[in-house]
């Protein structure tokens, strides 16, 4: 591009000082391409803006709207949470005005955050509409959302709305959640105390799955206890609970769509171990954590550090 | 006005997210992909938007760069403008109290933006029809402000020569906010 052309756009536009205005004047009267330029920018001074707006387009669909109203109430209490703990989370340091480079998106759903996951569910959970799901899951998992849901109609409700956001979980998901014993420690402290979960986490090391996060869900408002591992490889495994008082039940497994779902009641807590089948007994594991076979983690703040340093 | 009213800012800014992910992916899936995309990015690195960066166009820039790496995820060049599914990207000119005439225009004008090429039409998206300055553009599209200006000067001068003719007469200026001077 001439600067030439540059030039004579600015002086189109009228953002030329006067004595500038004149030599382009002069250039425009000597050539014969500028003056023909000079014609074809002024035919260009069109209202853009006002056609535009008047472009038939389709409204915001109602689904984008509620994601994105959800997402922006989710982050906010998101940032107000980690506003009041600013002095024990080390904030990581970032490049103020780095470019933002977004990974590909291959897969919808393939690299959603958790606090979004947690955003779009939580909504889900709260009124008790988590069949509208339904074509989310389908979007990010061809075949198996629906598969899932269509075949859950066995579990207890909160297990299938449970399956329904674990397979939201990729292993890219975690990619997003820092490793912060201050935090989990934390979470593990408010839902033992604000509602009323006698928690465990279990240590599952010796299972070879890596404790990644807890979070404090909610289905039909009661709270929903989700603590995720991550394996060697494969997507992440979660042992969801929550508060039942009936009585004891004893270790199932079944499988919904492409996840492997293995429930036990113990001590008025329903737990549901749910994950794909590669790599790990999910069967086995349930046992062994519903014997109290395996340590657990965060059992008081001290122990937090040492627990996770292995 | 910081990152920390991100999330308060978003709703309202949708319906203009919408029609920007709309007109650069011509697909009403990928826009609505897109701008889900491009928020949950923005609210990850909302403490990145500086106090003296306009949200709109840093949301712009994101809803940008996430489109451009898709295509390049995709493999395939984007669609022409000629493919577009008339359906849901009307040219026609909504008719709210505008002549006939009027209407015609809007539809021309529009029609010429997009049969532009790929690189001129996003310049002209944002700096015409969205009001962005150079500067502004410039970053959105992480390119040098020069070459802003040269597409610009390149699209006008294509839109131009199909406005010449029959419409000597300037009708309204592109407005936007700063100056080459």
């Amino acid at each position: 591009m001439k600067t030439d052309d540059l030039l004579l756009m600015a002086y189109v536009d009228g953002e030329l000082a006067p004595d500038e205005c004149r030599e382009v004047e002069e250039h425009i009267r000597a050539s014969a391409e500028a003056a023909e330029t000079v014609a074809l920018l002024r035919a260009s001074r069109l209202d853009y803006k006002r056609a535009f707006a008047t472009q038939k387009l389709p409204p915001v669909p109602d689904s984008l709207t509620q994601k994105i109203e959800a997402m922006a109430r989710a982050h906010s209490n998101k940032s107000a949470a980690q506003g009041a703990n600013d002095s024990s989370i080390p904030t990581p340091s970032v490049a103020p005005t780095a470019p933002v480079r977004s990974p590909p998106v291959r897969s919808r759903l393939r690299s959603v955050p958790t606090w979004l996951a947690a955003a779009c569910v939580a909504g889900a959970f709260c009124g008790g509409l988590f069949l509208r799901l339904g074509p989310l899951l389908n979007t990010g998992a061809p075949g198996s959302g629906s598969a899932a849901m269509a075949s859950a109609g066995n579990l207890s409700p909160w297990v299938a709305a449970a399956v329904g956001y674990q397979q939201l979980y990729t292993r890219d998901t975690l990619a997003y959640v820092e490793d912060n014993p201050q935090v989990s420690s934390k979470t593990v402290e408010d839902i033992r105390r604000d509602d009323g979960l006698a928690l465990r986490i279990p240590d599952l090391r010796s299972a070879g799955l890596t404790f990644k996060t807890v979070q404090r869900l909610h289905f039909n408002n009661k709270p929903l206890v989700q603590i995720v591992y991550l394996p060697e490889k494969g997507p992440p495994i979660a042992l969801c609970v929550m508060k039942n008082v009936n009585p004891d039940q004893a270790v199932a497994a079944q499988v919904v769509g492409t996840m492997h779902v293995v429930t036990w009641r113990q001590a008025e807590l329903s737990y549901a171990l749910i994950g794909k089948t590669e790599g790990v007994d999910l069967d086995a594991l349930g046992k062994r954590i519903s014997n109290r076979e395996v340590d657990q983690l965060f059992s008081n703040a001290t122990s937090v550090s040492m627990a996770l340093a292995g | 006005m910081n990152g920390a009213d991100l999330p308060g800012m978003l709703p309202d800014m949708l319906p203009r997210l919408w029609a920007f992910a709309l007109r650069i992916s011509g697909d009403r899936h990928d826009a609505e992909d897109l701008v889900q995309r491009a928020c949950v990015r923005a609210l990850e690195r909302a403490h990145q938007l500086q106090p003296d960066t306009d949200p709109l166009s840093w949301m712009f820039s994101i809803v940008h760069s996430t489109w451009i790496n898709e295509l390049r995820a995709r493999s395939v060049r984007k669609r022409s403008s000629m493919e577009w599914d008339d359906d849901f990207l009307e040219n026609v000119a909504d008719p709210v109290d505008k002549g006939p005439e009027t209407q015609l225009m809007h539809s021309q004008i529009i029609s010429a933006v997009e049969r532009l090429p790929e690189a001129q039409r996003v310049v002209m998206l944002l700096v015409a029809v969205e009001g962005l300055s150079y500067q502004e553009a410039a970053e959105v599209l992480e390119i040098p402000i020069g070459t802003v200006m040269s597409r610009l000067s390149r699209a006008r001068q294509a839109v131009g020569a199909l406005f010449g003719t029959h419409d000597p007469k300037p009708k309204v200026s592109v407005t936007r906010k700063d100056s080459i001077a």
